[in-house]
């Protein structure tokens, strides 16, 4: 069955690694809805957080060519009940024909702070998980958004556990 | 010693104990090849026609040694021209070592004469690959690309060199290379659950890949086989890794396989595979492929497992250790019925062949009049198409590395490089190319080097005059509409070889056969034979696409 995953992966902060897994996930007909990287707790080392659509067989093909790349040193799939996952947005919402405090009602129930006023707009930076950003985005469309800008999730699994340099 | 980049790369070569290269110069490349002139008492240049050839001689030296093949070029074209033969090798899992030049570092990027990012081009393509923009990582990465060619599932790695960094001065201090060492990743456990799917199978089967030739597991898999009495499939890229004269040997198995390997593999209840993995050349309904049997997978390659055929065990790690450590868990079995079913199969099978005619010579009658006259150990190599097929059929191999032929990319043109590099690994030994005349005519320009260097190859063109494959699956799937698979090409192959300096001869049909090839391979010099067949010789039998071989087709017209 087609779920979506979360992937963690560790990998050598080399020159062209983020075009090998780029170019092996659209090369194999991998679906991801994200992908983020930035540098990892060890030195030399980046972590990328790849969000991934299908089912548990896709799921292991999926890690295992991953592993096959000489520059990636770890991956996992973080299990989806004990991750904290979440995602960062900036979202510029026109306040054109509407009462400014009718967005802030919105967005302070998403803790979104507001960032920036505009002659026509009010810009909020928002975080939380994929669904909660997906809400925000979805009531913030009643009032018109302007643009937006996604970071993707970024993930690590709960408890003491550590997707650690293989 | 302080060395430069160049002398570093030759170095490092001799470290890893290549004496062979393949290659071609060129701008970028002539600090290295300077290097090479003055390292050539110990290592051995081959220069091809085309980089093409290059690539496909490092790949034909590395499949019939077991060693990493390793071709230079230079930048731009010269890299780019690389490309088919490093697919090739990736494709079948073939170790391999390309260096490129590059412009120097201040020219990269700028679209400067004959750069191009062959890294970013040959990603797709490779292993690995590398870009040494600093002469202190060189030897390094040299190192690391032999050691990432050979370990694991071997393959093809590349290391792009801007010019400067071949003519920039550096400390070198000579290092021994690192033992590749694959380790067992299964444990007991999972051989003891292979051992019991094993035991509880009645009417079991091996197939068996490339990978047992590329771990050199041939003993242990006879040994595997004889335990548990139990017949061998071979895949076109497993070829020579089984003896075929073997009585529990059946066939190949796939879209050309036989009809007993076909039968077997639907009606099994177990099957055991040996480095090989479901191409849809093998199992073309890959939902359907061995629908009541159990699978057990003994592969190097994790992600093999479950990527095409859904299997119930897998043994990981390399095939020498996970065949040993299998036989030595299982328990040895008889099972004469199962045995004398496959044989009835076979027989049923047995394919009717085409009447003699005077204008033509029979595909199967030449490969097995050459049969007649090579050794065991003798090397085989082929292009692609109908003649591939016809020789992965009739030929009885009976060792491994015996065998060249692009299984994976299905590269037309392969033959004439592999060829050169079979021969020049193996002055010892007979290298014969079984080409068609389109192949052939891809590549030819390759029968110069063959000629320079003088190498006992007798190459065969099995000449139709059509693009054969392409034109059976028109015949068989377009409705007999011929589109562009009838040249009409008026090549002379005999003069053909004779310009390029090489003997020339023809086969007009079954009846000279024997005596033009017994001319031919009357020396160890180089010979071309012309060998007319008939455009409407089909390779049979053939399982249709996506088919099983319920829907085997053994008659055309």
């Amino acid at each position: 069955m087609e779920n979506k995953h979360i992937i963690g992966l560790v990998v050598h902060n080399h020159p062209g690694v983020l075009l090998r897994v780029t170019s092996l996930i659209s090369r194999r007909g991998f679906n991801i809805d994200s992908l983020t990287a930035s540098p990892a707790a060890v030195e030399g080392y980046s972590r990328m957080t790849i969000r991934l659509s299908g089912d548990d067989d896709q799921v292991e093909q999926f890690i295992n060519q991953m592993m096959k790349i000489v520059d990636v040193k770890n991956v996992e799939a973080l299990p989806d009940d004990s991750s904290a996952a979440s995602e960062l947005i900036l979202v510029k919402v026109s306040t054109d024909g509407y009462d400014n405090n009718d967005i802030l009602a919105v967005t302070s129930k998403y803790h979104a702070s507001l960032v920036n006023i505009g002659e026509h707009s009010m810009t909020f930076r928002a975080s939380g998980t994929p669904e909660e950003i997906d809400t925000l985005v979805s009531e913030l469309k009643e009032f018109g958004i302007m643009e937006m800008a996604r970071t993707g999730i970024a993930a690590l699994e709960n408890g003491d556990r550590c997707l650690n340099v293989l | 010693m302080k060395l430069n980049g160049s002398e570093i790369i030759a170095e490092c070569l001799l470290e890893q104990g290549v004496d062979t290269v393949f290659g071609y110069p060129g701008g970028a490349v002539l600090n290295i090849y300077d290097a090479l002139y003055k390292y050539s008492d110990r290592i051995t240049h081959i220069l091809s026609a085309h980089e093409q050839g290059a690539a496909h001689a490092a790949d034909g030296y590395a499949r019939t040694t077991g060693k990493c093949g390793v071709v230079f070029a230079t930048s731009g074209p010269g890299a780019t021209n690389l490309i088919t033969g490093i697919a090739t090798a990736y494709m079948d899992s073939i170790p391999m070592v390309a260096v490129t030049g590059n412009v120097t570092n201040d020219l990269l990027a700028r679209d400067s004469f004959q750069e191009v990012d062959i890294c970013g081009i040959s990603m797709p393509v490779t292993k690995h690959n590398f870009i040494v923009k600093d002469v202190k990582d060189l030897a390094n990465v040299i190192r690391k690309a032999f050691k990432i060619a050979m370990s694991g599932r071997k393959g093809p790695v590349l290391i792009d060199i801007p010019k400067d960094v071949t003519g920039a001065v550096y400390d070198y201090e000579p290092v021994k290379p690192d033992k590749i060492e694959n380790p067992l990743l299964s444990d007991k456990n999972d051989f003891l659950y292979a051992s019991k799917l094993i035991s509880a199978a009645k009417c079991p089967m091996i197939y068996m890949g490339g990978g047992v030739v590329s771990s050199d597991a041939e003993k242990e898999l006879i040994a595997l086989a004889e335990k548990l009495d139990c017949p061998v499939a071979s895949s076109v890229m497993g070829l020579g890794g089984f003896p075929q004269s073997h009585r529990l040997y059946m066939g190949t198995i796939g879209m050309h396989g036989g009809y007993e390997t076909g039968k077997a593999t639907d009606n099994c209840d177990l099957i055991l595979t040996a480095g090989a993995r479901f191409s849809d050349r093998v199992a073309g309904d890959r939902n359907k492929f061995g629908k009541d049997a159990r699978i057990i997978q003994l592969d190097i390659d994790k992600a093999e497992i479950n990527k095409n055929v859904k299997i119930d065990c897998c043994l990981l790690g390399d095939l020498k250790d996970t065949l040993r450590v299998l036989t030595e868990t299982v328990e040895k079995t008889e099972r004469p019925e199962w045995i004398a079913q496959l044989a009835e199969w076979g027989k049923q099978g047995e394919v009717t062949e085409t009447p003699k005619s005077d204008e033509y010579a029979h595909p199967y009658h030449v490969i097995e009049a050459v049969r007649a006259l090579t050794k065991d150990s003798d090397i085989i190599v082929t292009d692609v198409g109908q003649h591939q097929m016809w020789v992965s059929q009739k030929y009885r191999f009976e060792k491994p590395r015996t065998w060249c032929t692009s299984g994976g990319l299905g590269t037309m043109g392969y033959g004439m490089g592999a060829a050169i590099g079979s021969a020049v690994a193996n002055p010892d030994k007979r290298v014969v190319l079984f080409t068609g005349d389109g192949s052939f005519h891809m590549n030819l320009n390759e029968l110069a080097t063959v000629c320079s260097y003088d190498l006992n190859v007798k190459i065969i063109v099995l000449n139709n005059k059509v693009l054969g494959m392409v034109r059976q699956w028109q015949k068989l799937f377009y409705g007999r509409r011929f589109s562009q698979t009838d040249p009409h090409r008026k090549t002379d192959f005999v003069k053909v070889a004779e310009a390029f300096g090489i003997k020339g001869l023809r086969i007009h049909n079954d009846d000279d056969a024997e005596s033009v090839l017994a001319q031919a391979f009357a020396d160890d010099k180089p010979a071309l034979i012309d060998c007319r067949i008939s455009p409407d010789e089909n390779v049979l039998p053939m399982i249709p696409p996506g088919k099983t071989v319920d829907d085997l087709i053994t008659e055309m017209e």
